[in-house]
């Protein structure tokens, strides 16, 4: 997993020292913009957490793999206008390529979203698939689990579920999530732990 | 209450204890560890919805086919990218209606709904050309027009009047 870098800075209104990210993929970025061809790096990096978002989200291979690929054409030919934000001065308003990117995913995601022609699959379908992929174990448990799992995601608003999606699959700290979602941090934190109340109250209740 | 829970009402306590934990977990799952939590953690319901999340949640991968399309998509549009300066070969004009994806993941994700893709509208890419340059460009062509003998007996009998006529 790619985590990102962390500078400790002193920010007494929150309670005393908290952590600030720093672009790790700032020389892959100074590279794509010297040279375009070596976009791939960063394209490959996060193909997988791209794809991964956009297929929670809309549910649909065909439809995830088209949102994704909107996501990093746009990202490639803007790069030039990617501005990065991650020194500590620049507060919650840090921005990372990754959030930048997922930003425009959110943004392909969304638009995807209002012009879905096609059926929705159902989030037992969504379930299915998600689950398969830990078939390759042959773990029936595990594939039931993950399938129990994902319904009670699928269950929840569109913003806490997306909050857990990018907490979990994406492994965003929260920093990141608040600013892919344009929330503040607090609201970030308030948004998952309710999601995960609801999670647990529906994985504890065996009438689901 | 003190520290970072000062001033918070029990809401934000309790999503800051949340958050805590899952930097915790999250973090030794990345590693493969067990996410030994410290200090305050959340009860044990979220606790456990978080493990299992953790645990099964899987992140996706496209097809290889998919990958390597993709990569080879934005391997030509980087081509395309490249400026004069460093192929050495002037600008040029090239269609973006291809990608209207790209323009429409830009757009701002809270605006109405409407197509509005570029299709056949051309860019200059690789060449930059201002106003200014535009204005001197065409001062040049005016100049060299009044100055060029032209083949044209109406034209030469034009500029004739033209100079001789008072100011």
């Amino acid at each position: 997993m790619a985590r990102p870098a962390f500078w400790k800075v002193d920010r007494p209104e929150e309670g005393g020292p908290r952590l600030v990210h720093l672009d790790r993929d700032r020389r892959l970025v100074e590279a794509a913009l010297a040279d375009p061809a070596r976009f791939e790096a960063l394209y490959r990096k996060y193909l997988a957490q791209v794809y991964s978002y956009a297929f929670y989200e809309l549910g649909d291979h065909h439809e995830a793999e088209d949102a994704t690929e909107g996501a990093f054409l746009a990202a490639l030919a803007n790069l030039g206008r990617f501005e990065e934000r991650a020194r500590p001065a620049d507060g919650e308003g840090a921005s990372t390529f990754r959030v930048w990117l997922f930003q425009i995913a959110r943004n392909a995601v969304a638009q995807r979203r209002r012009r879905q022609r096609r059926r929705r699959e159902t989030p037992l379908e969504i379930a299915n698939g998600v689950a398969a992929t830990i078939d390759v174990e042959g773990d029936a448990v595990l594939h039931d689990s993950a399938a129990e799992a994902w319904r009670a995601v699928e269950r929840l608003p569109d913003d806490r579920r997306r909050a857990l999606i990018l907490r979990f699959v994406d492994e965003m700290s929260t920093a990141e999530i608040a600013g892919v979602l344009g929330r503040s941090e607090g609201a970030v934190r308030v948004l998952i732990h309710r999601a995960l109340r609801s999670v647990a109250r529906d994985l504890d209740d065996p009438s689901r | 209450m003190t520290g970072a829970f000062a001033g918070r009402d029990a809401a934000e306590v309790d999503a800051l204890v949340t958050d805590r934990y899952l930097e915790t977990l999250l973090g030794a799952h990345a590693r493969g560890a067990d996410g030994g939590p410290s200090g305050a953690v959340p009860p044990d319901q979220i606790r456990s919805a978080a493990r299992r999340l953790a645990r099964d949640l899987p992140r996706l991968h496209p097809s290889f086919l998919f990958e390597e399309a993709l990569a080879a998509r934005l391997s030509e549009a980087a081509s395309r990218m490249l400026s004069p300066a460093s192929t050495g070969e002037p600008g040029r004009m090239v269609s973006l209606a291809d990608d209207a994806l790209a323009d429409d993941a830009l757009a701002d994700d809270d605006e109405p709904a409407h197509e509005h893709h570029l299709t056949g509208r051309p860019w200059l890419l690789g060449g930059a050309l201002t106003s200014a340059a535009l204005s001197l460009a065409g001062a040049a062509y005016v100049a060299w027009r009044l100055n060029r003998p032209s083949s044209d007996p109406l034209l030469r009998a034009a500029r004739v009047v033209a100079r001789t006529r008072p100011v």
